[in-house]
């Protein structure tokens, strides 16, 4: 169950950013839909081995993704769908095993019959829609996006194994809403890497950085990160601010949404601070 | 403010040999003493000639997106060579970052230290059944450049 764990991770990681990279519309809506539904299939499956007392961890192989055409990636969704039923045959849990099949079979059929495109996801424009940035911003911009990118990722994984591992409902609730704020930021930085041309799987995270062992100074050491963020949206808002409103809003927006994540890791601070932990 | 450039965005998509070795013959772990962040270096060496040879190398960064820039350039430098030439490659790795601003230079100097530490266990632990993973630590700090300021322009 360990290898279909991190096959998962793969198709959930491969289907979220087919879904970047495709322009149309109704494919990009049923791949990011499909991309969440493989990743509560990666936490039903990490339950079960937390169930059975399986040690796991959340490394993955590297994950090419550079195509010229979707099909080509569609394609390859379901290669990794093939493979992972192939090892769902010998899952004992047949509750478990029957949800994820049923799901496959309708994921395969919709990914076969997506359209293909052209990809541009990669072409390193370094252009977002119309807007005419000067190299530095662009710079800026784009240092940002692969390192924030990434830090959502991290952040996901990171309170996703917190929660799986936690049978606290306060923190569990915490936990899950950061998960969900970050899963918005991956998304929203994931399609601004592929309008720039630069889209990239973010790399794999280490396990020392999830296996928490001092969730305090983790917390803490957080909203220090969180401060920082802040500082460096309102920088970029200010940096792209004269060339695109709609890019300043969007980092004064993340830039206001990082208070609230702040909010919910001091609650959760707070809170383990008087268990004593 | 770093130069962005296409081959830096192919380090930053896909960095070179970004991963760890299962069965590494060693494994060296280059660690900013300030932050905490770290690089791990793991190789697998063969033998050539009665010499050390690096025959796989991966790493992995708990750091910075430079640091990560950093590390897919040096392994790729350090694969397929003995243990005397990744040593010419560290000392002038380190040599060029004399030059360089100390909060850019911490990233690279990670990697180096890394690939030293992991070379070094190799020497350490090759005739007994204990590897030794080493930890060497930097004394500059690292810091991603990613501030825009006016002042660049």
């Amino acid at each position: 169950m360990k290898e279909v764990l991190v096959k998962t991770h793969e198709l959930w990681l491969v289907t979220l950013m087919a879904s970047f990279m495709s322009k149309d519309c109704e494919a990009k809506r049923a791949l990011n839909d499909f991309s969440d539904i493989i990743f509560r299939h990666f936490t039903w499956l990490e339950r079960a081995l937390i169930k059975q007392n399986i040690e796991y961890d959340y490394n993955r192989d590297q994950i090419p993704i550079k195509v010229d055409n979707t099909k080509v990636i569609y394609n390859n969704i379901v290669a990794r769908i093939n493979t992972i039923e192939l090892m769902l045959v010998r899952l004992e849990d047949e509750d478990l095993k029957f949800r994820i099949q049923k799901d496959f079979d309708y994921i395969k059929y919709v990914v076969s019959n997506l359209d293909g495109e052209a990809v541009s996801a990669f072409n390193a424009k370094r252009e977002y829609k119309d807007v005419k940035l000067s190299k530095e911003a662009t710079d800026a911009f784009t240092l940002f996006l692969f390192e924030e990118s990434y830090k959502e990722y991290e952040l996901i994984m990171i309170y996703n194994y917190l929660k799986a591992h936690s049978k606290d409902d306060f923190l569990n609730k915490i936990f899950q809403i950061l998960v969900d704020e970050s899963f918005f930021h991956l998304k929203s930085f994931g399609q601004m890497m592929a309008e720039m041309g630069i889209l990239g799987v973010p790399r794999v995270i280490h396990k020392s950085l999830y296996q928490i062992e001092d969730v305090v100074q983790f917390l803490k050491d957080g909203i220090d990160e969180e401060l920082a963020a802040k500082e460096q949206c309102l920088e970029l808002s200010e940096a792209v601010g004269k060339d695109s409103e709609e890019l300043s809003r969007f980092f004064d927006f993340i830039n206001y949404q990082e208070n609230y994540h702040i909010a919910l890791m001091q609650d959760a601070l707070k809170y383990y601070e008087s268990k004593g932990d | 403010m770093i130069d962005v450039d296409n081959e830096l965005i192919e380090h930053m998509a896909n960095p070179n040999n970004y991963g760890r070795i299962e069965d590494a013959s060693s494994i060296g772990i280059g660690e900013n003493p300030e932050n905490g962040e770290k690089v791990i270096i793991y190789i697998d060496v063969k033998d050539k000639g009665g010499k050390p040879f690096i025959n796989d190398i991966k790493f992995e960064a708990i750091a910075c997106m430079t640091t990560v820039v950093a590390g897919s350039i040096i392994t790729q430098e350090a694969k397929e060579i003995t243990f005397d030439t990744a040593e010419e490659l560290i000392a002038v790795t380190l040599g060029m970052l004399e030059h360089v601003p100390p909060e850019q230079a911490a990233c690279s100097e990670m990697v180096a230290v890394a690939l030293k530490a992991a070379m070094d266990g190799y020497n350490l632990s090759k005739d007994s059944d204990k590897k030794e993973t080493l930890i060497y630590k930097i004394e500059q700090s690292c810091s991603p450049e990613l501030e825009y300021k006016e002042e660049d322009k």
